[in-house]
């Protein structure tokens, strides 16, 4: 997890992204051209329906850019298969959500020893695993418990412990505190920040200023394009 | 991953339970209706199996009409049409009297009896019996059937040379006709003529039997029937061969001679008790193959449901399938996951339509006579078919679960 500060993680060159369909042609994306170092905290700002998300979603390799390069880690991203995006979300990239999409009838220890399923890790070693991310967000005691037995918060830092499972080269964290009240959404931002001091590189998407003094350096998204706003330190 | 896939498929199906066994229900009706008839097939086919070899290896029955593909058959023209001919077994008889004598003579054949059917209602008073088998024949059929009185006695030699009017009448038909009464020394009336009842015959320990009920019979004289009737209508002839290993012998010369009878004329059968065997087998066989068909097709419903069902959790569980996506699910992983689920319903329909066809066996044997068999053969195909529905009928939803985009996966409610 430790990586080299200068090391870049992500790299987008001029992406652009064009919704065809039966609503007309429609542009989110429009040459957007970013970097992102390892131990970098990235805030992305910007008002719902510029395009912040559709950016999100292809840095997530959830969504694949119309035009551009995209290259995560040093490999090109565009030459991958399905199959190859999936295996890369799992290994790379870690997801913490407005929502929390934490699924519902698995635990919380079978919620975040996900990603390892996948890549078909033993049980004892997920077991582990599991055990040391959930008592690095301080959510250990609850690790048998169903996700609607805690409150928004433990999910939320549940979540985080999933994103953290595969220790990736990034954690995308869409609105993570938009569905907490603000004292819980300060303590996740604080959980984020120490994860960031320790390493772990974050790009944060939010709409909400306030949220942006945590990040490292800021940028906005803006009818499909992309500016720079602040760099810190 | 599979191990993980079991467990989810388990979780969902708990999750929906009574879906899930709503879902289970129409592979359970198919396999129990496969199950239930192919078991009642083969235990009838055990059933009449038993009662043949009861019968005695060392009997042959000479039949009208060609019933198998005979090997000693010189003839050309017989060799190039195969199988059974069931038709010519039915209509007039070809088998004569002097076939009848042939029979009696050949070497090695200790005994024979000639039998015919009487199409006649028995009443006696106001008690009607239209499903008796009437037959006529002599006092040798008794003894090569090995049957035996519970009352009174067989009718004799003498009764048949006399032409006497007595008969001797089975168990069903002595309760139908008489009920608790003794029907020792009563008449009883064949086509308007009075019979007296000589004896009764013990009751058959046989469950069922192709075509009549052994147990409801009525045997008179062959020379009183050729009185009542004013012909003599050989329908079967059965012999007796002094020992097994004579039977193919025999068989070879009775062929040989009975078609000399017949100006060379192919149109009877020789047949050892193993080929009746083999004869009655083909014709269940083709009966509970089709009734099993049939059957087959609400196995088919039940798949049908199967998918119906699966393409509804996975509209439902789109959401779940976004969230497994991003976590790094492959194509593969979701499809596997979903085939898992439809294949583990189905297998338990399968499970549970084996044990309830079997609880049906043991109620069917109590209740109707037949025990129904169930070969190991035809369980494992009963599992194996289940599985098979599971995974034809999860295919398609599996793969539709599979092909989400992860981003309107996520998206979804």
């Amino acid at each position: 997890m430790e990586k080299n500060k200068s090391e870049i993680v992500i790299e987008l060159t001029k992406i652009a992204k064009r919704y065809d369909d039966e609503a007309g042609i429609y542009d989110a994306l429009k040459e957007v051209e970013l970097k992102v170092k390892a131990g970098e905290f990235l805030a992305v700002m910007g008002p719902s329906g510029s395009g912040k998300s559709t950016l999100m979603n292809i840095i997530g390799l959830l969504d694949r850019p119309t035009a551009g390069d995209f290259m995560l880690d040093g490999v090109d991203t565009n030459t991958l298969s399905d199959k190859d995006l999936a295996k890369l979300r799992r290994d790379r990239i870690g997801f913490i959500f407005q929502n929390f999409n934490l699924l519902p009838r698995l635990s919380i220890m079978q919620n975040v020893e996900l990603p390892l399923v996948y890549e078909k890790i033993k049980t004892s070693e997920r077991k582990r695993r599991v055990r040391e991310v959930l008592s690095e967000v301080g959510l250990l005691d609850k690790i048998d418990s169903k996700p609607n037995r805690v409150s928004g918060g433990q999910v939320q830092r549940a979540a985080i412990a999933r994103a953290l499972i595969n220790k990736p080269s990034l954690i995308l964290a869409d609105e993570p505190t938009g569905n907490l009240d603000t004292k819980t959404g300060i303590e996740i931002m604080e959980l984020l920040k120490k994860l960031n001091s320790s390493g772990v590189t974050i790009i944060l998407v939010t709409h909400n200023p306030e949220l942006s003094h945590y990040a490292s350096r800021v940028v906005e998204v803006r009818d499909g394009l992309l500016t720079e706003k602040e760099v810190k330190k | 991953m599979i191990w993980q896939n079991i467990k989810n498929a388990f979780l969902s199906i708990r999750s929906a339970k009574l879906r899930s066994a709503l879902t289970a229900v129409g592979v359970v009706i198919g396999v129990f209706a496969v199950l239930v008839m192919v078991g009642v097939g083969d235990g009838v086919k055990a059933d009449i199996e038993g009662q043949i070899s009861n019968l005695g290896t060392n009997v042959l029955t000479i039949t009208s009409g060609k019933l198998t593909q005979s090997a000693s058959s010189s003839d050309p023209k017989q060799q190039k049409g195969s199988g059974i001919n069931l038709a010519s077994g039915i209509g007039a008889s070809t088998l004569t009297e002097a076939d009848v004598k042939t029979i009696a003579t050949t070497p090695n054949v200790t005994s024979s009896a000639a039998f015919g059917i009487i199409s006649s209602s028995v009443t006696k008073d106001q008690a009607v019996n239209n499903s008796a088998f009437v037959i006529a024949t002599t006092p040798s059929y008794f003894d090569i059937r090995k049957l035996k009185t519970s009352q009174g006695s067989f009718f004799t030699d003498s009764d048949n040379n006399k032409e006497e009017f007595v008969a001797v009448i089975g168990a069903d038909t002595k309760q139908s006709l008489f009920g608790s009464e003794d029907p020792i020394g009563r008449p009883i009336l064949l086509r308007g003529k009075q019979f007296v009842v000589s004896g009764v015959i013990e009751k058959s320990d046989a469950g069922v039997s192709l075509g009549a009920n052994p147990d409801d019979i009525v045997i008179i004289p062959i020379n009183s029937a050729i009185k009542l009737t004013g012909k003599n209508d050989v329908f079967r002839v059965i012999a007796e061969v002094d020992s097994e290993k004579n039977v193919e012998k025999v068989k070879a010369s009775l062929e040989q001679s009975i078609r000399s009878n017949h100006s060379g004329s192919d149109d009877f059968s020789v047949l050892t008790q193993k080929e009746l065997l083999t004869t009655f087998n083909s014709i269940l066989d083709i009966l509970t193959t089709f009734v099993a068909a049939i059957a087959a097709i609400s196995l088919l419903v039940g798949g049908i449901g199967i998918m119906n069902i699966m393409l509804v959790t996975v509209s439902e569980r789109t959401k779940e399938i976004g969230i497994r996506k991003a976590m790094g699910a492959t194509f593969g992983n979701i499809m596997g996951q979903f085939l898992t689920e439809s294949i583990i319903i189905s297998l338990i329909g399968g499970v549970i339509g084996v044990l309830a066809s079997y609880l049906a066996g043991l109620v069917i044997a109590n209740f109707a006579n037949i025990t129904p068999v169930y070969s190991p053969i035809a369980l494992m195909s009963a599992l194996g078919a289940s599985l098979l529905i599971g995974v034809v009928f999860g295919t398609a939803p599996a793969i539709k679960a599979a092909r989400k985009h992860p981003i309107q996966a996520l998206k979804s409610l």
